[in-house]
């Protein structure tokens, strides 16, 4: 499809959990790993006017639906700020720096004095019908591709409830999500781009967000929304979606639902994991904002954002010219593992362990991959420390690169036991030199006058990762030589 | 309020607050509407609504260039006093809010940026569509205070209001109120409007009204329902039971008590059950305490005397006795002392509060009992020192709250100076304020 004539214009809009101790307003925390809710709380929701004087279009057609709303109450993690029953508390500290980190990232301005705003939600994912929210940057970019990509606004929000079920009249949510601090990114319009690139862009931004090593990794942490038009269109908005990867695609199907739909209307839609979309409200206007009461505007001197400058962490890109001439990586494998989840383990590897880098990334970028895809190896099992422990007897010569397939899936099989054993179960220690002698004059005893190659391959059907091969060619080499 | 260098410049410029403006600052350009600012924080920082929405502080400084792009919209604080009427259905009764200020009538305030009481009783009314179901609306802004804010000259204003209204034949009086003294404005009320015939519900949020979550509209809209469908004659609160938007209790205005700084189930009976559960959505009533005034044909005594010089007086080990002379000096004329337990105070030593009240009632000042405990009875014989007070002729305020003691001490000082008078006054039952009866499941209700 050519996209410049069919006039494609995106907007991102990049959402971030931040990994802090507390959440956004109060003293709970942000880990959500309680299992069973302490109690459940129903409530109603209203329409009311914003600060200009207008009911919003969202707000009033979410109303109609007189829905009630469950909310599940966790008990770590959830206070009275979540049950609506209690004023929030001050902005978390830790959040407003990490914030403020990936908005200079980002090369945007930052205002003097914040204000948190309450943005009008009535689909009843916040107990206080809207969802605080501050703009801590503006006006910032990103280069791409040597493009320059305005970033309009780096805001700091509380993140909603999650929902767990819903029906016509009724819907569940748990409340601890609720409140953790989540970064939100926006965009300028992108003009000119592609799909794919657009989809480049969003993973440029989460990788500026993720250099701060301070947003939390895994599912429901990340989600997208993308506005999309065509020529003469409508703008429509399609929220939530989770997997980068989806992103071009979602973009394309909608480019298509577009074309195909006759008389749009501006709405919200929600993304579905097959990349295609659902209509979920009518899209909300600027009036739904209000400020915020409960706590005054917060002034941000110079002198903080001075320092915050002073300890920015590296940029991406810095961070790739770094992985590939001091670490010699590959311009395709640093690429890979900057965009992978295991970027900040790879790094604290590469630095504690000093195993060859190019192994190190590739066993985070393929290897994993390669046990997922073709032998549905349940990843995911393994923690940090089951790395740390693989590549500590890596270090140690314990095994050999080619072996880390099999003590891995291993792993997976036997969380509990330590690698060592399973390597020694799997017959894959390494050999000394002084046994790869023995073994070497062995056969070559055995074999006397066969070629040099089938003596070779004899060899490494008996130790085949245990000894590296170009130590037995050599071996094998110098000792038919004499 | 912006800073001075801030007003003038806009001045000169031909801006106002409301102003579509563009503001140049750093080669960045800031584009948006004027808003006002609080006083709080830096003065010179300009507030502007960005076309998303958001507002964001720009310093106003040295380079900074600020033109006015179009004229804006006047930001209206509407503030309607006059009294309204909505007929929904002429065979429907007729129901009258009377709006005294408080969270409930609150929105956003850019003077001061906390929530301020401007939302009108018809406002509130709007909010809540079930009520053309049930009653028409009589909406009247009596003031617009904050709870704090409210005094004993108050509580007589709110009274003639509720008398004259009661007198015109409405179905009821809703009074929407701040909730911190909200307790004691239906004390209050409770002994100044004799032979009540219609109910009156004190209502207030602990949520403003401006908020999509706001526990007014039940509130309201219970207390409506309570109103127009039950045949309780009584001054009462009626605000939410629980966390959730299930019911509300309608409680008797001498027996209530906020007790949680902001949970919306703030207000719980003390010494008595609940005179009603009032479901929201389903709109059943329930009775629950039988003893209650029901609806009857008798003209409202409308009997608002008051003498407001009454100290309450919190006990506490180490209180210096030296503050009652404080108040005797200042003419006070009478003390309810918030006592411990039983309604203990010390007997001994310097720390006896014994010469001070053998003063005051010397000087024919009343002097009454009550327990910080809250739940329970005073008794005035059990110990020794209940005794020594007893002797010198303390009233023991049977179960009375303490606010409530001394809201109905000022009422009592109102008709009469006579201790006996007063004693005997203070220990009759006018308004509920003492039950007899305390049974098991009255704590903690």
């Amino acid at each position: 499809m050519d996209y410049k004539k069919i006039g494609l214009k995106c907007g991102l809009e990049i959402h971030r959990q931040l990994d802090t101790e507390h959440k956004l307003f109060c003293n709970c925390s942000t880990k959500m790993v309680d299992k069973k809710p302490l109690t459940i709380i129903k409530r109603k929701q209203h329409p009311v006017a914003s600060e200009l004087g207008r009911v919003d279009v969202a707000a009033q057609y979410e109303f109609l639906r007189d829905r009630t709303f469950h909310y599940q109450v966790f008990p770590s993690e959830d206070c009275l700020v979540e049950s609506d029953e209690e004023p929030i508390h001050a902005l978390d500290q830790e959040a407003l720096e990490i914030v403020l980190q990936i908005a200079l990232l980002l090369n945007c301005k930052i205002p003097e004095e914040l204000h948190i705003m309450r943005k009008t939600v009535i689909d009843g994912s916040n107990t206080s019908a809207f969802q605080r929210t501050v703009i801590v940057g503006l006006d910032g970019y990103i280069e791409y591709n040597g493009r320059k990509v305005e970033i309009t606004h780096v805001a700091l929000e509380e993140d909603a409830a999650s929902i767990i079920e819903e029906d016509e009249k009724n819907r569940s949510y748990k409340l601890n999500r609720l409140g953790v601090p989540l970064v939100e990114i926006g965009t300028g319009l992108l003009i000119g781009y592609t799909p794919e690139e657009v989809q480049e862009i969003a993973y440029l931004i989460g990788m500026t967000c993720r250099s701060t090593g301070k947003v939390k990794r895994g599912i429901g942490t990340v989600r997208q929304d993308v506005n999309v038009s065509i020529k003469n269109g409508p703008r429509v908005e399609v929220k939530g979606v989770q997997e980068l990867g989806l992103l071009s695609k979602i973009i394309h199907f909608e480019v298509q639902r577009q074309i195909s739909v006759p008389k749009l209307k501006q709405e919200v839609r929600a993304a579905k994991p097959d990349g295609t979309t659902k209509f979920t409200r009518p899209l909300p206007g600027a009036a739904r904002m209000y400020p915020e009461t409960d706590i005054p505007p917060i002034p941000i001197d110079k002198k903080m954002i001075r320092m915050i400058k002073k300890h920015l962490p590296e940029s991406w890109i810095k961070k790739m010219k770094r992985f590939e001439k001091k670490l010699n990586l590959s311009d395709e494998l640093a690429k890979q593992i900057i965009r992978s989840d295991y970027l900040e383990l790879f790094e604290k590897i590469v630095k504690k362990y000093r195993v060859d880098p190019s192994v190190t990334a590739n066993v985070f970028v393929s290897t994993l991959k390669d046990l997922k895809k073709r032998e549905n190896v349940q990843i995911e099992k393994l923690e940090d420390k089951d790395f740390e422990e693989l590549f500590g007897l890596l270090k140690k010569r314990k095994l050999m690169k080619e072996s880390i397939p099999d003590v891995l899936k291993y792993k997976v099989k036997y969380p509990k036991q330590p690698m060592i054993i399973g390597i020694k179960k799997l017959g894959l220690q390494v050999i000394s030199n002084k046994e790869l002698m023995r073994i070497v004059k062995d056969v070559i005893k055995k074999n006397k006058g066969k070629p040099e190659g089938k003596i070779i391959g004899l060899i490494m059907s008996r130790v085949r990762g245990r000894a590296k091969s170009e130590n037995v060619v050599r071996i094998v080499k110098r000792l038919l030589k004499s | 309020m912006y800073s001075k260098g801030v007003q003038d410049v806009l001045k000169r410029k031909n801006i106002k607050i409301g102003d579509f403006i563009r503001v140049k600052k750093d080669e960045t350009v800031y584009e948006g509407i004027l808003m006002p600012r609080i006083k709080l924080g830096d003065t010179s920082c300009l507030v502007i609504k960005l076309s998303n929405g958001y507002n964001t502080g720009i310093k106003f400084e040295k380079g900074v260039k600020i033109e006015k792009t179009r004229k804006g919209f006047e930001i209206i604080h509407k503030h309607k006093k006059d009294t309204k009427k909505i007929i929904f259905d002429k065979k429907l009764p007729t129901i009258s809010i009377l709006g005294i200020g408080g969270t409930i009538a609150s929105k956003v305030d850019y003077r001061t940026g906390g929530v301020y009481a401007s939302f009108s009783p018809e406002d509130i009314a709007m909010q809540i569509p079930e009520l053309k179901e049930i009653t028409n609306i009589k909406a009247e802004e009596v003031m617009s205070i904050m709870s704090e804010d409210v005094t004993p000259d108050t509580w007589k204003q709110i009274a003639k209001e509720v008398a004259q209204d009661v007198n015109a034949g409405y179905r009821g009086i809703i009074i929407t109120h701040g909730t911190d003294t909200l307790h004691y404005t239906a004390a209050a009320l409770s002994f100044m409007l004799r032979d009540l015939p219609c109910p009156v519900a004190v209502a207030g949020a602990q949520r403003s009204s401006d908020r999509g979550s706001s526990d007014a509209t039940m509130n309201v809209a219970c207390a409506a329902n309570f109103i127009a469908n039950s045949d309780v004659a009584e001054v009462c609160t009626v605000l939410h039971g629980t966390m959730e938007d299930d019911y509300c209790l309608a409680i008797r205005g001498t027996k209530v008590r906020k007790m949680h700084t902001s949970r919306r189930d703030a207000f719980r009976p003390i010494n008595e059950q609940p005179i009603a559960k009032i479901h929201w959505k389903s709109r059943k009533i329930e009775i629950l305490n039988k003893n209650y005034r029901k609806r009857n044909d008798r003209k409202l005594k409308l009997d608002i005397k008051l003498n407001p010089k009454v100290a309450l007086i919190k006990f506490c080990p180490g209180l210096d006795p030296e503050i009652f002379d404080f108040y005797l000096n200042k003419k006070y004329k009478g003390f309810v002392i918030e006592a411990t337990g039983l309604g203990h105070t010390p007997t001994l030593g310097k720390y006896s509060l014994l010469p001070k009240i053998e003063r005051a009632v010397k000087l024919g000042l009343p002097v009454v009992i009550t327990s910080q405990c809250l739940y329970g009875r005073t008794h005035p014989t059990i110990y020794h020192n209940l005794r020594e007070l007893s002797r010198r002729g303390v009233i023991f305020g049977e179960d009375m709250l303490p606010e409530v003691a001394l809201v109905k001490l000022m009422w009592v000082l109102g008709h009469t100076k006579n201790p006996d008078r007063i004693r005997k006054m203070m220990l009759t039952n006018y308004a509920g304020e003492i039950n007899p009866r305390i049974g098991p499941k009255d704590f903690l209700v």
